[in-house]
């Protein structure tokens, strides 16, 4: 067959299926529903989860893939019984943070935090549930905190137990609103009702997800010893110089560790545990892949059923419009000729359903976008995959009834009423 | 079949035109339970090119059956079909179709034109299906419909024609493709005395065209206008008569 008249039946088969889906809206849109259910799911979080992928990265490479952390218990913890368990554990110290500094070969810096959080005032203003860490001087390296104003304390100011602290920009807005970072250095702000120095301002680290990451107070380690308790927990964090060296020092971290514990080969439980960043990128590749997974899940039985309804509402076509195949045969339509009709349509219709579809999914993925604080990236990728899948479930709900149009004889055809 | 009658065939193979139909020992049965129907026996009779026939018969006698026959609509228990010198029953479905699309023009009682596309674009059908490029088929359906002097109303849909226009756009339909053939069942069963004689009078300016016709009808009037007649009773040709 020439190129113009397979063009030309393309035109008529499209004009068709345009025609049989403006007659009746509603039923058109019924049809669809499924099909734009499944595609909107798809294209919404696919949109959603490259924001917030985006997001994490940019969140987690300011710190760099060098920085672990010993600590007694693990930073998720998914069941009660690891809770009790982790819970038995001796408390990570002072001392064995010593032990690292001293005797990881590998390890370039370290330090040690005590966290924990409070309610901190000055005056009437008063700022709640505030990130109050007592920290190492060397931790403003490890964090990579950098001051826009005043100074950190000295290593001996640290060690005399000071009442001096570090503060994030929430608190010059929730306690000094309208002030500069340089004029509230020197004022004496309460930390759960103990006097406390401003001595330096941390410059902003801006929002992950809608969640602020300056609401926060640092206080010198051994201060915050004394706030939260000596006896309680301490973090310890490293830091390697080079991230080639990362797993050797975890790996001499450890052995120093189950060493303090008196641990054997054989132990099961280190009785401390390490994590780094890649334990929160895993976690959250977990939780991604999960909604993925249901996504894919939801999307897949909308489509089946999308394309059932399709399928049906398709041989409902075909019934109705048995004398027009019928005519058609009898001027000279060949089977592939009514074969093509119907897929076209069939496809035509999905297709509306993919676009409307994708169209959704991306507005549903702009307001979360606005809702959540993540950056909105529109993929064409998705917009494609949408419409290519609602492409390919129009072929397949649309060959059987196709078929079964094609296979009409034209005299019976005609002859129905 | 006997041996004369073999014979017959092959000296007409060696002139596959000068018959443009030719039919031998024909039969349509249908299996009705039990019972075979036969709605159609040994039918044999040809017609050559520019002829007007007219099939004549009570209700029943098989002439609509025998006209799906002609027009490769339908396909016979037994016998041998040539149309235009090729054996219908050696042919496949596609060239079954091409054979509906190019060779003959239907034109049916109830007129069967797409209810929502306009008269144009029910003329144009056969065309698509032809595989003309949309200019040609504009002209040529343009064209269709003027000589049948409907020129006027291309834009129309059938429901805002008249029964003897919707008729008239349905025999612009059957002719778009110059077909050999001419078909027409009952092409005035619906429609009333003053549109069927103009409708008659379409087909005899058509003959006169030389275009080569068959129309099935039960009334004696319209079969007269042809130039040969054929009955058939019982699904068997009673007579086969030219009328001058
Ligand atoms: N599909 C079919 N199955 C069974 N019998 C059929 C079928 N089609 C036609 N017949 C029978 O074949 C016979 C001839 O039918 P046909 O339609 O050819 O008659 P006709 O001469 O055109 O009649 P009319 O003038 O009423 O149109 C009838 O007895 C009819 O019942
Ligand atoms: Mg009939």
């Amino acid at each position: 067959m020439s190129l113009t008249s397979t063009y030309s039946l393309f035109k008529e088969s499209l004009r068709l299926a345009l025609r049989s889906l403006q007659s009746s809206k509603l039923r058109t849109f019924l049809t669809l529903l499924g099909i734009i259910v499944g595609v909107t799911a798809v294209i919404a979080v696919v949109t959603i989860i490259n924001g917030l992928d985006s997001t994490v990265a940019s969140a987690f490479s300011a710190q760099g893939s060098t920085v672990f952390s010993v600590s007694k218990q693990p930073l998720v913890i998914t069941s009660r019984e690891d809770f009790i368990k982790f819970n038995k554990r001796k408390d990570v110290t002072k001392r064995d943070a010593e032990a690292i500094q001293r005797l990881c070969r590998s390890c370039w810096r370290t330090g040690m935090s005590i966290n924990g959080t409070g309610l901190v005032k000055f005056g009437e203003n008063r700022s709640e549930n505030v990130s109050v860490r007592g920290l190492s001087v060397s931790m403003f390296d490890i964090e990579n905190v950098v001051l826009q104003a005043g100074r950190v304390w000295t290593e001996q100011e640290g060690k005399s137990g000071r009442n001096t602290c570090v503060i994030g920009t929430d608190i010059i807005e929730n306690l000094f609103p309208g002030s500069s970072a340089e004029r509230v250095i020197g004022k004496s702000i309460k930390v759960d009702g103990l006097p406390f120095v401003i001595q330096g301002v941390s410059e902003p680290f801006g929002k992950v997800l809608g969640f602020s990451r300056d609401n926060f107070v640092y206080i010198p380690f051994e201060t915050g010893q004394r706030l939260f308790g000596a006896r309680d927990s301490i973090v310890i964090h490293v830091q390697v110089e080079d991230s080639n060296s990362f797993e050797t020092a975890k790996d001499e971290s450890r052995s120093i560790m189950r060493n303090r514990r008196k641990k054997r080969a054989g132990d099961d439980d280190d009785g401390f545990s390490i994590d780094s960043q890649d334990a929160f990128i895993g976690i959250y590749q977990n939780a991604t892949s999960g909604i993925y997974f249901a996504t894919i899940g939801v999307a897949a039985i909308s489509l089946v059923v999308g394309g059932i309804v399709v399928m049906n509402i398709m041989l409902v076509s075909v019934t109705e419009r048995t004398k027009e195949i019928g005519l058609r045969k009898a001027v000279g339509a060949r089977r592939r000729d009514i074969l093509m009709q119907f897929l076209i349509e069939a496809v035509a219709v999905t297709m509306v359903g993919g676009a409307l579809g994708v169209f959704t999914g991306y507005g549903l993925a702009y307001f979360l976008s606005l809702a959540l604080g993540f950056p909105l990236l529109i993929s064409a990728q998705s917009g494609f995959m949408g419409v290519t899948t609602s492409f390919v479930v129009g072929l397949i709900s649309g060959i059987y009834p196709a078929f079964t149009a094609s296979k009409l004889s034209p005299i019976d055809a005609m002859r129905s009423d | 079949m006997t041996t004369p009658h073999v014979q017959t065939d092959t000296q007409e193979i060696s002139h596959p035109f000068s018959s443009l139909i030719k039919m031998r020992d024909i039969w349509k049965t249908y299996q009705m339970g039990t019972e075979e129907l036969h709605a159609l026996k040994k039918v044999s009779f040809d017609v050559t090119k520019g002829e007007y026939v007219a099939i004549i018969g009570p209700s029943g006698s098989g002439k609509s059956t025998l006209m799906n026959l002609i027009g490769c609509l339908d396909t016979p228990t037994k016998g041998e079909y040539w149309i235009n010198g090729e054996q219908v029953a050696d042919m496949t479905d596609d060239e079954l179709a091409r054979i509906r699309n190019k060779e003959i023009g239907f034109v049916f009682q109830t007129f069967n034109l797409l209810s929502r596309a306009t008269a144009l674009h029910n003329v144009e059908l056969p065309l698509i299906y032809a595989g003309i490029s949309s200019t040609d088929r504009h002209e040529k359906a343009i064209a269709a419909l003027e000589s049948v002097e409907l020129g006027d109303r291309v834009t129309h849909k059938p429901n805002e024609l008249s029964g003897g226009q919707r008729q008239r756009v349905a025999i612009a339909r059957a002719l778009v493709n110059q077909p050999s053939i001419l078909l027409a069942d009952e092409p005035t069963g619906a429609l009333d005395t003053t549109t069927s004689s103009e409708i008659m009078n379409l087909f005899e300016r058509l003959h006169a065209a030389n275009n080569t016709i068959i129309v099935v009808t039960h009334e004696m009037e319209v079969a007269e206008r042809a130039e040969r007649i054929i009955m058939i009773r019982d699904g068997e040709i009673e007579s086969d008569k030219k009328t001058r």
